[in-house]
């Protein structure tokens, strides 16, 4: 019986290269367009096969709190973590042996993460003052001090763990879905839909709900201190891209006027301030501000309906 | 609203939870919907390569008769066909429904769903959404699913785990107890059906899985010790394509091999040359070259072990080590992009290296349970298929009590089709919403009529053994438990089996199971106190891989993801050159007799000295097996 | 339909409307017309002061189609600015700079305005001599290095806050779409602010330069 290795003995593949710079500091919004890949990372030196893996220590600021109803207050870690490593999987080392650089032994760091993938969306926390999901971001971006926060604008439920409840219910507030008549075979082909429109409404739909856009959003509201999130002001950039992609489509785009109706009211699409954080920290790089530009355009058609169509 | 005043218990946010939700909701009745965490979070997400159904519009003859032999031949003949047969006939309705709901399916330069070839089968019948369709598809139907909620149809209970049913007097499910992760306040909800949808339990492996941390298999677990049979509980698909890492393996889609991707090794493995700057004469494509009727595409289990016999038996992995190259470079990059953008932007935000100009680098890691909880079906005599609306589909053992998604074992044999998986979690969900439809409409007497001891009894026995490990001082520590099983079943119930390692597997197994009782949790705070919750799920993980290894034990053959190399019938050395081929002929043989014996589902029920394996026959009613699987 | 029933996109549209159109378009004409201070007192008090007091209709003009206006979108837009929480250091993209000086701006702006309305149209109103030689009241005025300095920088606030305002105008009425577009136009607003905020530099150093009997 021959038996596998654990992952640890092996040598974890590769440290970010300049592509992967780029693709998060520069164009967010052409991530299958073609021409767009980064050609120059076969430039960066390839730190393959380095069987040392570049093991470090690092200190962990983490910011905590027991209850919503608690005052938060700092803890500090040290931990021992190698180059091909994330934040998500150095919080779960921590979590096997909590104890702080004063030799404190405390309870584990609550967190939440499902994937680690970036699809599920869970993990998203402020990394160094900035809002990211916590799987994708590598330790070798970052130096040997690490300040880990709640995500900011949503009610903190203990340590990192935030409750992003208003998200989904601005996807109430703003009909995102399209009205089937039922969830059965209705014998009819697709709708077909041109390659072109594809590629523009797929960015919309990868949108994970992470909450990152409405972290780094000025004009979402500040819900982190409240106890039960609320459900009234700006809805944010990611329930407006998904009014975008349902508006595009062909059934969805029966129920337009109803979501440019629910955009149009208080904490819709005019509450936009167009600072646009949101497009330069999302993390799968959606055109939020794009369906912002295109709803408006959608909006000002609409009212001119409204007031003059009859 | 409530059109019935029944109440419908779903456990699970993801693809199966999600459909099965939508179809009894969407008929009016109120359903109570339980996540682990907020809906839309669910390793469905994960899924990336695409989703199966004849659409036949590639030129190629595809049609449905083929759809459903590829998926039984791949499963090895294991999967009960009448609802293999149901599910590849409905496939291309559910496709039209999901497109309906507005997901982005990629599409052809006409416009219409665009289908891709994916391993195990020779025609092109994937729909795919860019390279996140199980993202796609699951913000569709939650979508619908938000939509029932705000008609006041379904009521979310996200952040609430599932601790166990709660039985009457005869048996039948009339509820569940589940713990709110917040305030950790036990609760009995009434129910007068209950879907799990619970998921895959690929975490047993961790970390050396593809799975979400919520893939536990603890729900499946918690309602087998309940009484509810699971079969087929050997059969885990391990993904050939998984990139390394320290906190889990990360999936690289099939769709890699599907649009041309070539596995290699350097031939000689100490060959230190970057990828690249190896000449194609000095690389060994083992595919390509041991299978050439399909080459880089053969189905998961096949590639699997193959990389792992380049790796371990003939050290020929990458630097010596369990490593060997996926390589893309050789293809278009505008092609590639198109087609396998999200899955190589994982890549390239998790190695830090660019697929499309350097080979990746994977190993095999544990991915798919085939395996799950027993569910029945009614055969539809007219059509040969499953009867629609029957209240037995997905109905597992226990009365009242439906199981749907990757919880449940229904529909892939030993080995799962690739792009099936979105399609039988999606499938069977609504099937069980269907079937739980017609449950209700027989229902004289509901569950709200119980007496409230039942319920309370159910509350007082989980409260205590929340106690009880809040409790505990000085014993294990849950998550290097958890590691510990996670090693032990990558070694002993992996990828290669025997029975010697199996033995030892199940003493160790049950040895952590004692060591599960004491954890002690380090914290004993009463709120969002994490690791209570997960000490809870690695108890019942173990209890969960005990079952497993138990099965493994039992059988005593190689069939799909089950590789017990002591029994395997080795194929004649050439294919088989006609009916008078006496080598082929005596092999035919064998391979009839190996059937005869172990061509049957392995049930396990639980007991308390452990699990209990028997077998009982598939139905093979709809093709029956005539030949051997030879992907040369 | 929210847009009829009720108010708030219709409002928040005009703020933003008013601002372009006729605030902004103003602003323009304005810097233009004080522009002309360097060709002296003369020139300046006959071509711009007395031929726009010689207009008829002029206080329908000034109250509604400038006064009233611009207070809608000053007020309007300070409650705007009580729902946001700008954090430029976090996130030090243009943009967010933009947008946190956009409110910057507009406050300050309001308490020129104030200010500058104060100084000019009303003490013209209240003194007639000031009003007979506007030139020289306000060369007398931007004789002080501060009250200068306070000029140039109401000045170059106005500025910004009319091309930035374009260029988030443009985005939310949905003129560009498109972060390509988005940019093309910014650069345009740019420019704009640019050429306007150099005639308005041009026409306060006018008063200062010009000679006082003209030379017309």
């Amino acid at each position: 019986m021959t038996s596998i290795t654990s992952a640890q003995d092996r040598p974890v593949a590769a440290l970010r290269t300049r592509g992967d710079n780029r693709a998060r500091g520069g164009a967010p919004n052409h991530l299958i367009s073609a021409g767009a890949t980064p050609s120059e990372t076969t430039a960066g030196t390839p730190q393959r096969n380095d069987p040392a893996g570049h093991a470090r220590t690092v200190t962990l600021r983490i910011r905590r709190q027991d209850h919503p109803r608690s005052l938060p207050y700092w803890e500090q870690f040290r931990v021992r973590v190698s180059s091909g490593e994330n934040v998500v999987s150095m919080l779960r080392k921590l979590r096997l042996d909590p104890v702080t650089s004063d030799g404190r032994r405390v309870g584990p760091v609550a967190f939440e993460h499902n994937c680690m993938e970036e699809v599920c969306g869970a993990c998203a926390m402020l990394i160094d003052g900035r809002p990211r999901p916590s799987c994708s971001t590598l330790l070798s971006e970052l130096g040997d001090l690490i300040q880990l926060e709640p995500l900011p604008k949503f009610p903190v439920v203990r340590d990192l763990m935030v409750d992003r409840a208003r998200l989904f219910e601005n996807l109430k507030r703003v009909r995102a879905w399209v009205r089937l008549d039922g969830a059965y075979d209705t014998h009819e082909r697709a709708p077909r839909m041109s390659q072109k429109q594809w590629a523009a409404d797929y960015l919309f739909s990868r949108c994970i709900n992470c909450g990152v856009c409405a972290a780094a959003c000025p004009q979402f509201p500040d819900g982190a201190g409240a106890l039960e999130p609320q459900a009234d002001g700006f809805v944010g950039p990611a329930a407006l891209a998904q009014v975008r992609l349902l508006n595009a489509h062909p059934l969805g785009g029966y129920d337009k006027p109803d979501r440019l109706h629910a955009i149009m009211a208080e904490g819709g699409l005019s509450d936009c301030g167009n600072a646009q954080n949101c497009v330069r920290v999302c993390p799968k790089q959606i055109p939020l501000t794009s369906a912002i530009g295109e709803l408006g355009r959608q909006t000002t058609v609409q009212v001119v309906k409204d007031l003059f169509g009859g | 609203m409530n059109k019935s005043g029944r109440e419908v218990v779903v456990i699970g946010g993801g693809l199966g939870g999600l459909w099965a939700t939508l179809t009894i909701a969407g008929s009016g009745h109120r359903v109570q919907l339980f996540s682990l965490f907020e809906v839309m979070r669910s390793h469905s997400a994960c899924a990336q390569g695409g989703i199966n159904a004849v659409l036949d519009t590639k030129g190629q003859h595809d049609n449905v008769q083929q759809h459903i032999l590829d998926t039984l031949k791949g499963g090895s003949y294991l999967a009960n066909q009448p609802p293999v047969k149901s599910m590849c006939e409905d496939a291309p309705g559910l496709i039209r429904t999901f497109e309906r709901m507005g997901v982005t399916f990629s599409r052809t330069p006409e416009g219409l769903l665009d289908q891709r070839l994916f391993g195990g089968v020779k025609n092109k019948r994937t729909c795919f959404a860019g390279a996140s369709t199980g993202q796609q598809l699951l913000a569709g139907v939650d979508q619908q699913v938000r939509r029932l909620e705000a008609d006041g149809l379904v009521r979310k209970h996200e952040w609430w785990e599932f601790l166990g049913l709660v039985q009457d007097a005869g048996g039948v499910c009339c509820g569940i107890v589940a713990m709110d992760l917040r305030s950790l306040s036990v609760q009995t909800f009434r129910a007068d059906a209950v879907v799990l949808a619970s998921g895959g339990l690929g975490q047993l492996y961790a970390p050396q899985t593809t799975c979400s941390t919520n893939s536990t298999g603890a729900a499946a677990s918690r309602v087998y010790q309940q009484g509810a049979r699971f079969a087929n509980a050997e059969f885990f698909q391990f993904h050939p394509t998984a990139m390394l890492g320290e906190d889990k393996t990360r999936l690289m889609s099939e769709a890699a091999r599907g649009e041309g991707g070539r596995v290699w090794v350097p031939k000689d493995p100490t060959d230190r040359r970057e990828p690249n700057r190896i000449p194609e004469a000095e690389r060994y494509y083992f595919l390509e070259d041991w299978y050439p009727a399909y080459g880089n595409t053969v189905p998961r289990d096949i590639a699997s072990r193959a990389i792992w016999r380049v790796c371990r038996e003939l050290g020929q992995g990458i630097g010596g080590d369990d490593r060997v190259y996926l390589d893309l470079t050789h293809l278009d990059r505008d092609f590639v992009e198109a087609r396998l953008g999200a899955i190589l932007s994982i890549y390239r935000k998790f190695a830090g290296t660019d697929p499309v100009a350097e080979p990746m680098q994977i190993f095999p890691a544990a991915h798919y349970a085939m395996g799950g909880l027993w569910i029945d079906f009614e055969v539809d005599p007219a059509g040969g298929g499953i009867r629609p609306g029957s209240p037995r589909n997905h109905a597992t053992n226990i009365p009242g009590l439906y199981a749907c998604g990757e919880c449940d074992y229904g529909y892939h044999g030993a080995n799962r089709l690739g792009a099936n998986s979105l399609l039988s979690a999606s499938y069977s969900g609504r099937v069980a919403g269907e079937a739980v439809l017609s449950r209700l409409a027989g229902i004289e007497r509901g569950a709200d009529r119980l007496p409230d001891k039942t319920f309370d009894d159910a509350v007082h026995r989980q409260r205590t053994l929340n106690a009880e490990l809040m409790a505990n001082r000085g014993g294990d520590n849950a998550y290097e438990l958890h590691q510990e099983l996670g090693e032990l079943m990558t070694t002993r119930v992996g990828v290669v089996r025997d029975n010697a390692s199996l033995d030892r597997a199940a003493a160790e197994l049950a040895e952590l199971e004692q060591r599960a009782a004491r954890i002690d949790l380090a914290e004993t705070r009463p709120w969002a106190n994490q690791t209570l919750a997960y000490a809870r799920q690695v108890q019942d993980m173990i209890r969960l891989a005990r079952v497993m290894a138990a099965s493994a034990r039992a059988r005593d053959e190689c069939r799909g993801a089950h590789y017990k190399p002591e029994f395997e019938l080795p194929l004649p050395a050439r294919r088989a050159s006609g009916a008078d081929d006496p080598e082929w002929q005596a092999y035919l043989e064998r391979w009839r007799a190996n059937n005869e014996r172990w061509l049957k589902t392995s049930v396990a029920e639980h007991t308390p000295d452990g699990p209990r394996i028997g077998h009982e026959p598939v139905d093979l009613s709809v093709l029956p097996p005539a030949e051997p699987r030879d992907y040369r | 339909m929210s847009s009829i029933d009720n108010p708030h996109f219709v409002l928040r549209r005009l703020h933003s409307l008013l601002g372009v159109v006729p605030v902004g378009a103003f602003l323009a004409f304005h810097l233009w017309e004080n522009s002309q201070s360097r060709f002296g007192a003369e020139h300046f008090n006959t071509e711009v002061v007395d031929a726009l007091s010689g207009l008829n209709y002029l206080p329908f003009i000034e109250i509604g189609l400038i006064a009233l206006p611009l207070a809608f979108h000053a007020f309007y837009g300070l409650a705007i600015i009580g729902s946001g929480r700008p954090e430029p250091l976090r996130y030090g993209y243009t943009r967010n700079w933009l947008y946190w000086l956009q409110r910057v701006s507009g406050v300050g702006l309001l308490l020129f305005i104030l200010m500058h309305v104060a100084m000019t149209r009303i003490a013209g109103l209240m003194d007639p001599a000031i009003h007979a030689d506007l030139f020289g009241h306000m060369r007398a005025a931007l004789s002080n290095p501060w009250v200068f300095g306070v000029y140039l920088v109401g000045l170059w606030l106005a500025v910004l806050h009319l091309s930035n305002g374009l260029a988030t105008a443009a985005i939310s009425w949905g003129l560009t779409a498109s972060a390509a577009a988005q940019r093309r136009f910014g650069w345009v607003c740019l420019g704009l602010g640019l050429l306007l905020g150099v005639i308005g530099t041009h026409g306060l150093i006018g008063y200062l330069i010009a000679p006082t009997t003209g030379i017309a």
